[in-house]
């Protein structure tokens, strides 16, 4: 016990903080039962604490507490989530019973925000907030794939279409950066840079938005931050629940392509003596199948007193919509909160899993694997439909025109690609009261992702990996641990009229990467796979490299509510990062937010229509330091050196030191208003907000290439860009009465986004988003002040070129000779208004803008009875997209759509497609694309067994239901689907590469899925 | 009491990670630091030179192609391959033109390889005598690259010390064509003083390559005195270099027997293994003939094929010219009725039917794709072939042209190219080229351009020819081997432009060359 004091006083001097209390002994004991006014049920755990003590309790089961007090002039507060805080002065009973009363103004879900949590109507900032029951309304993937549609400004997607096990991407209000990562940043259970949990086991996402939000995050808050908090146990009975779910699933669309005689007709057109093939091959049919998911969650929760406890473990199996691909992944997750003591409480958090991808190649840019690449899906549409699987010699068959591809149908069954993720973490916490009214809370986190990829192409893939011996194996492995400590004090204390909390705290977090790969080619058996390296003729240069960065911080908040009507919040970060330059290690990241509840107001107080009205306002600034580390540093690189027969060692000047790299920061601006109607029935928000992001980091191409550096695109901080837009997230109880409920959200955004300034107001070309084989590797996209980013750059397409002189201000590509029926392009005037006749690349313009206008989630839901219904429909709207996938489809050396059978002859020359050749694969406007769609992203039908009859055959409550994905889609994009991802996987596969999206070429396909769900409560 | 040592845990996690300066210590990466200790540090510097000048970039493609398409032999066959290559064989080409920077970044990416081990070098505290051998080399590999530099560009920036900061970049313009010859020479005259008389491959420069390199450069500066001088020190010293003319001319192009042979003088040794575009040749690629079977390496592109006129002028007793190109290809033809695949030899005239249409119906290269040994990809990409930079027919052609010069009509000089195409002779057993003798001088020149042209055909040397010697308007006209190239200017289109992006880097490189 000394020691125990001892260390209080050690802590309490540590925090400048000395209080000394005492207590007088004069006792009594009261009991009594609370109960729900509503229904007059037991509410169990309900707070009772006597007034201005230390001194409390809670009820037990039945609703039943005693407590012991010290006067008789004391007063009982009785306080549960959900109901409004009653107190009750003892006036001299000794059984006090309590009826509460649920406390409708605060709906009040509480939303957690970093490093704590804070009543909704309290909420200064723009935080989105998804529950539960939202994220589960529908089987999903993954947790990130639930938000979609679901959040105002937060656009998700999937790297790969319906992938099995592809990664998702998360964007809020819009792209805030071009090199360094617009993810935002995942928090759950307060780890920050955390790998999701299963949607079954969250409890709730919080989107953070703007800066008074973020800023507490910092130097990683820019792009916004994602709070996930999992289920915990709840006081009383033992919760035992089964989730189930099965899914069939389809792709959603197929391609009209040429069949083997109209693709023999169209190939003579071009060549007079193409041999057609025997076979007539639907290539869409042969590698598309009918897919499954199924998703199993076992969980089991409880609690006492000083314990409570949540476990679960989930199985997911996904077989894709293209033959052998598939993912399985196994994890489980496990929260455990102990009261210690009065004062102490401890807590752990456990998450694992195991994914297991067996994919096939899909958006392969073609480059290192062989002329034509290997991707399957782009192959199953350019693929001849005049060949077979295997020729007479039961060799694989080539493609009869164009490059030397394999056959999809021989990639996707010969070759082996198996991905093997362990995710680990670890997550301890103590929460330590320090006095009544200070906490101390310190966690400490450790997680770890393991990843191992395996590929082996045989030698029967005789464009990818023939040769004699044949065959190629590689495995690549990273390893990454993150370490995290963070440790904060929170005071509250009332201050005149108004509640004052005050949150101080420092944290550390190190990240450690390991990465290494090897491979071998020359294989006397394909029985090997990948796992006899030592077996190959010809070892594959291993690489290997590790890196490190840290972080430290400290931070502050203070929120002041005065009288429930002003609500004031300013934090303060100061981060260090180990990542940034010699010179620029530390920034400190301010934010200021104030509200005005207007509907506490007495003037308003009392109105019957508006029941809550709230003004936001909001200024800050947040940074993003998401950058690899190392890249401010000079060093010396190496370069594969063939010198008299072999690799010889060698060493030069790789990168110049940028002792002055910094972070982005984003200075944010947010104006918001929350308003609520009819009790609340009808509840808006309106969201305005400007992102001027400076110090952008770009590859610099102001140093100049002759001096003559390896990378002479090191990193540096050379632009900025703004992003604006308008949110609007609008909730109505439509119907509700005993039997019926009709509720809609409704959500809708528009974000812009302009280069503001841009290195020294040059141009600026990211590397091309076209695969190699495409050979107009130079600029597909461009970056340019005043415009938004990542613009698709091209030559505008004219139309077909009918004979005679060429239309006014058309010109051919150069090179060619010019003939009826050929493409006509915009030949773009020079400085002096001259035109030279040729379409080179002073003829490339802006021809397409990838940024959609806006986008928008409905859903309605409706209840009958025990019946539920829910409805949401999800679009986007403005964006372009450039169909790569078409460009070879209409270039005359691939299989093409049917749409070429209109092409330009002599005797067909109303028609806007050239005639049939072999031609470039030029970036053009003809192939860019309104992207807009609208989507019945989700239908689901649940049915709840009424509670009596559950009881009655020993469950709490068991639910059924059956739901339908992708059921609609509505758009003009003529390819496979508009949700399109070309070339936006970035590094690791999570981040997306901003300034090159809207590319379609090789997307696994979006599946359209139907669904069978089952839960049950013991 | 018993809880108390959780505080002290709580107080660890604390104190445990209180303070961190955030230093990086990049352990997977090499830091310049204390570098330069040893004379093997030296070569270990000067090594990368040479590494980068096998890039892709570089002889890999993007210099080689550019140079083969500019000449008056080569044009493009598969009219669908990228712009920017189509540019060049039309002279359309454009500040951006999308070759440009990669050969021009890489050319400079070797030159700083070549000054930092020029600067290492400084720091490592041994004789001259040790040392020098070794860091010659990197002058040799500074020099050759803005040999390069100065043909295609003209007036370039010439750097030879590395570059610590951005600021000390910012200040460096272009120097003279006269300056930047002025350096080559003394970088080159290091070289040969320093360098070895043999190495233990022609892959490393020795003496005789420094030497060789001279003759080119007076050679191409027009200083022919000078130049025959050079030349004849070479060849004065065949023995003592180890060199000579290689018997059968058609292994030159053959992977498996140039490691032995002694005409190479300085090569490029690719070895069929490469680190993606590191150490990978395009050639056999961009030269040979789609859809191909008889090389077993998936045949080739058909981008770069020689024009029409080149096997039509090209007298058909010439074995350099059965060595130079395939006149046949063997293709997989597809039987309508039974679906049976065969291989059937196919000549050029209809080469495009016979494959997948993207082919091209004129004979193709055929030095780079007949023996290609292992490759590293498809195509012959990344193939085993050692591409001659200078070999010694050239020396000794580089001596006759230059002697004609000084002393027109000199027998010497009609010596020099007869022992050339005895040689070539040698190979089938044919009176063809027969001996030379007794041309005037204009003859003479006129002879010896020729030689050069089909003895060093498609190996990237018609180009410079054609620029140093100011053929342009005459090669280029429609009696041509390519016919009419309307867009060739005499005035812009002898020199490439620097790239429009480094321009607007940096301002001292302005104004680009005329006409850009």
């Amino acid at each position: 016990m000394e020691k125990t004091k001892q260390f209080r006083r050690l802590l309490l001097f540590l925090f400048g903080l000395c209080i000394a209390l005492q207590a007088n002994a004069q006792e009594k004991t009261i009991t009594g039962k609370v109960t729900s006014k509503a229904d007059g049920m037991a509410l169990p755990g309900v707070n009772v604490i006597v007034k201005g003590s230390r001194t409390g309790t809670s009820t037990d089961f039945d609703g039943n507490y005693s407590i012991t007090v010290n006067t008789s002039k004391a007063v009982l507060s009785f306080s549960y989530v959900g109901y409004t805080t009653r107190d009750v002065p003892l006036s001299g009973a000794n059984t006090i019973n309590v009826a509460l009363e649920e406390d409708l103004a605060a709906l009040e879900e509480v939303v957690v925000v970093g490093y704590g949590a804070r009543k909704k109507s309290d909420i200064t900032g723009a935080v989105s907030s998804v529950k539960s029951e939202e994220l589960n309304a529908f089987p999903v993937l993954n947790a990130e794939q639930a938000l979609q549609g679901r959040a105002a400004g937060v656009v998700v997607q999937s790297n790969n279409g319906g992938e099995p096990g592809a990664p998702i991407s998360i964007q809020i209000r819009g792209n805030t950066s071009i090199s360094a990562s617009s993810a935002p940043l995942i928090v759950v259970d307060g780890f920050v840079g955390a790998t999701m949990p299963q949607p079954n086991d969250i409890q709730s996402m919080e989107v953070l938005k703007d800066a008074s939000a973020t800023a507490i995050y910092g130097s990683r808050g820019a792009n916004g931050v994602v709070l996930v908090t999992t289920k915990k146990g709840k006081k009383g009975r033992l919760t035992v629940e089964v989730n189930s779910n099965y899914s069939v699933q389809n792709t959603t669309n197929k391609l009209d392509l040429l069949n083997a005689d109209e693709f023999g007709a169209y190939q003579r057109a071009i060549n007079s003596d193409y041999v057609q093939g025997a076979a007539d091959t639907d290539w869409q049919d042969l590698l598309y199948r009918s897919g499954s998911t199924q998703n199993h969650q076992f969980s089991f929760s409880g609690g006492s007193d000083k314990i409570n406890f949540y476990a679960s473990t989930t199985y997911f199996n996904q077989e894709g919509v293209i033959i052998n691909s598939e993912f399985e992944r196994l994890s489980f997750l496990s929260n455990v909160d102990a009261q210690v003591s009065d004062k102490l409480k401890l807590g752990v958090n456990l998450f694992g899993s195991r994914g297991n991808r067996d994919g096939v190649p899909t958006q392969t840019r073609g480059g290192r694997v062989t002329g034509g690449g290997d991707d399957v899906v782009s192959s199953v549409f350019r693929f001849a439909p005049d060949r077979g699987v295997q020729d007479v010699n039961g060799v694989n068959t080539l493609n009869s025109v164009g490059e030397d591809i394999d056959n999809p149908f021989a990639v996707a069954t010969e070759g082996v690609n198996e991905r093997k993720t362990d995710n680990y973490r670890a997550n301890l916490y103590a929460n330590y009261d320090i006095l009544e009214n200070l906490t101390f809370k310190t966690t400490f986190g450790y997680s770890t992702v393991n990843q191992t990829e395996g590929d082996y192409r045989p030698s029967t893939l005789t464009a990818t990996a023939g040769g004699n011996p044949g065959g190629r194996a590689t495995i690549d492995n990273f390893k990454r641990t993150n370490i995290l400590s963070e440790n904060y004090l929170t005071y509250k204390t009332t201050l005149g009229q108004g509640d004052l909390t005050v949150l101080a705290g420092y944290s550390y977090q190190k990240n450690t990467t390991q990465r290494f790969s090897t491979g071998a080619e020359g294989f006397v058996s394909d029985s090997f796979s990948f796992f006899n390296l030592g077996g190959g003729v010809n070892p594959l240069r291993p690489t290997s490299n590790f890196s490190e960065s840290e972080i430290q911080s400290q931070f502050g908040r203070i929120n002041y509510d005065y009288d429930d009507k002003y609500l004031l919040t300013a934090t303060l970060r100061r981060d260090g990062a180990s990542n940034f330059a010699e010179n620029e290690k530390y920034a400190i990241f301010p934010s200021g937010a104030f509200a005005w509840r207007v509907s506490n107001e007495d003037f308003l107080k009392d109105s019957d229509k508006i029941s809550n009205l709230k003004l936001r306002l909001s200024y800050g600034v947040t940074g993003n330091q998401a950058i690899a580390p190392f890249q401010s540093l000079g060093t010396f690189g190496s370069i594969f050196t063939p010198i008299a027969g072999g690799n010889a060692a060698n060493v030069q000047p790789e990168r110049i030191a940028n002792p002055n790299l910094k972070w982005e920061s984003s200075f944010q601006t947010n104006v918001g208003i929350d308003l609520g109607l009819f009790n609340n029935k009808i509840s808006l928000s309106l969201d305005y907000y400007n992102i001027d992001t400076k110090d952008l980091i770009m590859e610099d191409s102001s140093q100049s290439e002759f001096l003559g550096f390896l990378d002479p695109t090191s990193l540096r901080n050379v632009g900025e860009v703004n992003n604006r837009g308008f949110e609007i997230t609008l909730n109505t109880r439509n119907i509700s009465t005993k039997d019926f409920t009709w509720t809609t959200d409704i959500n809708w955004a528009t974000n812009k986004n302009e280069f503001v300034r841009l290195l020294d107001g040059e141009d600026f070309f990211p590397p091309s988003a076209a695969p190699a084989f495409f050979n107009v590797n130079d600029n597909t996209h461009i970056l340019r002040e005043g415009e938004p980013i990542g613009q698709f750059w091209g030559f505008e397409y004219r139309g077909v070129y009918q004979g005679g002189d060429l239309p006014e201000g058309t010109a051919v590509l150069t090179g060619n000779d010019i003939a009826p029926g050929d493409q006509l392009f915009t030949d773009l005037p020079d400085e002096d208004g001259e035109r030279d006749g040729q379409i080179n690349s002073n003829d490339q313009q802006i021809i397409g803008d990838p940024n959609p206008d806006w986008t928008m989630g409905i859903t309605n839901t409706f209840t009958y009875k025990n019946f539920d219904l829910n409805i949401f429909f999800q679009g986007v709207f403005g964006g372009d997209i450039m169909n790569l996938t078409n460009v070879l489809l209409f270039n005359g050396d691939s299989n093409a759509r049917r749409a070429v059978l209109n092409a330009w002859t002599p005797t067909n020359t109303n028609t806007d497609i050239p005639r049939a050749a072999i031609r470039g694969k030029e970036i053009t406007s003809r192939f860019v694309e309104d992207g807009s769609y609208v989507r019945l992203k989700n239908l689901a039908l649940g049915y709840t067994l009424p509670s009596d009859v559950a009881k009655k055959i020993g469950l709490q409550s068991a639910r059924v239901s059956v739901s339908g994905q992708n059921l609609l889609t509505f758009t003009d994009y003529s390819g496979l689907d508009p949700e399109v991802s070309f070339g936006v996987v970035g590094q690791n596969n999570t981040t997306a590469a901003s300034t090159t999206q809207g590319f379609d070429f090789g997307n696994y396909p979006t599946v359209r899925s139907v669904t069978f769900g089952i839960n049950l409560k013991f | 009491m018993k809880l108390s040592y959780k505080y002290l845990v709580l107080m660890m996690s604390i104190l445990v990670f209180g303070c961190s300066d955030l230093e990086e210590d990049p352990v997977s990466q090499l830091s310049p630091d204390g570098l330069f200790n040893s004379v093997e540090r030296i070569e270990i510097a000067a090594n990368a030179a040479f590494g980068n000048m096998t890039h892709e970039d570089f002889w890999g493609r993007k210099t080689s192609l550019a140079l083969m398409l500019r000449s008056d032999m080569v044009a493009i066959g598969d009219p669908t391959t990228s712009r920017r290559r189509i540019d060049h064989d039309d002279f359309n080409v454009l500040a951006d033109n999308g070759m440009i920077p990669d050969n021009w970044r890489r050319s400079y990416q070797s030159i700083a390889a070549a000054n930092q081990a020029i600067a290492g070098a400084e720091l490592v505290d041994v004789p001259d005598e040790v040392k020098n051998p070794i860091t010659a080399r990197a002058y040799f590999a500074r020099a050759f690259m803005y040999f390069h530099l100065v043909r295609q560009f003209g007036e370039i920036p010439y750097l030879d010390e590395p570059i610590a900061t951005l600021d000390e970049g910012r200040t460096i313009g272009k120097t003279s064509v006269a300056q930047v010859y002025e350096n080559i020479i003394s970088d080159l005259e290091f070289a040969r003083t320093w360098l070895p008389n043999t190495q233990r491959a022609r892959s490393i420069p020795a003496k005789s390559a420094a030497h060789s390199y001279l003759a080119l450069v007076y050679l191409t500066m027009g200083e022919y005195q000078m130049a025959y001088d050079e030349a004849k020190g070479v060849i004065d010293n065949e023995g003592a270099y180890e060199l000579g003319l290689e018997a059968d001319f058609q292994n030159l192009f053959n992977s498996g027997a140039i490691d032995s042979s002694r005409e190479p003088i300085f090569a490029l040794d690719y070895i069929g293994m490469t680190d993606g575009d590191e150490g990978r040749d395009y050639q056999p690629a961009l030269t040979g003939l789609r859809d191909d079977q008889q090389y077993g390496i998936g045949g080739g592109w058909s981008v770069a094929v020689p024009s029409l006129e080149v096997f039509n002028t090209w007298d058909g007793r010439d074995y350099r010219k059965a060595v130079s190109l395939d006149t046949t290809g063997v293709f997989n033809i597809t039987n309508p009725d039974t679906e049976a695949v065969t291989q059937e030899l196919r000549p050029f005239t209809v080469f495009r039917s016979s494959g997948r249409g993207r082919g091209v119906d004129r004979p193709h290269i055929a030095k780079y794709t007949r023996f290609t040994g292992a490759t590293a990809a498809n195509n012959g990409r990344g193939s085993q072939h050692n591409y001659s930079m200078m070999r010694y027919a050239e020396v000794l052609l580089i001596a006759a042209e230059a002697l004609n010069e000084v002393q027109p009509g000199a027998a010497e000089a009609h010596g020099y190219v007869n022992r050339v195409r005895a040689r070539a002779r040698s190979g089938n057993g044919s009176n063809f080229p027969a001996d030379v003798s007794g041309l005037s001088q204009n003859d003479f020149r006129d002879m010896v351009l020729e030689e050069r042209k089909w003895e060093l055909a498609f190996e990237f040397k018609r180009w410079y020819d054609i620029a140093r010697r100011r053929l342009g308007s005459e090669v280029f006209s429609a009696s041509g081997l390519e016919g009419a190239k309307p867009n060739f200017d005499p005035n812009q289109d002898y020199l490439l432009p620097l790239p429009a992006m480094e321009l607007a880097r940096n301002s001292n490189l302005e104004p680009n060359n005329p006409g850009y």
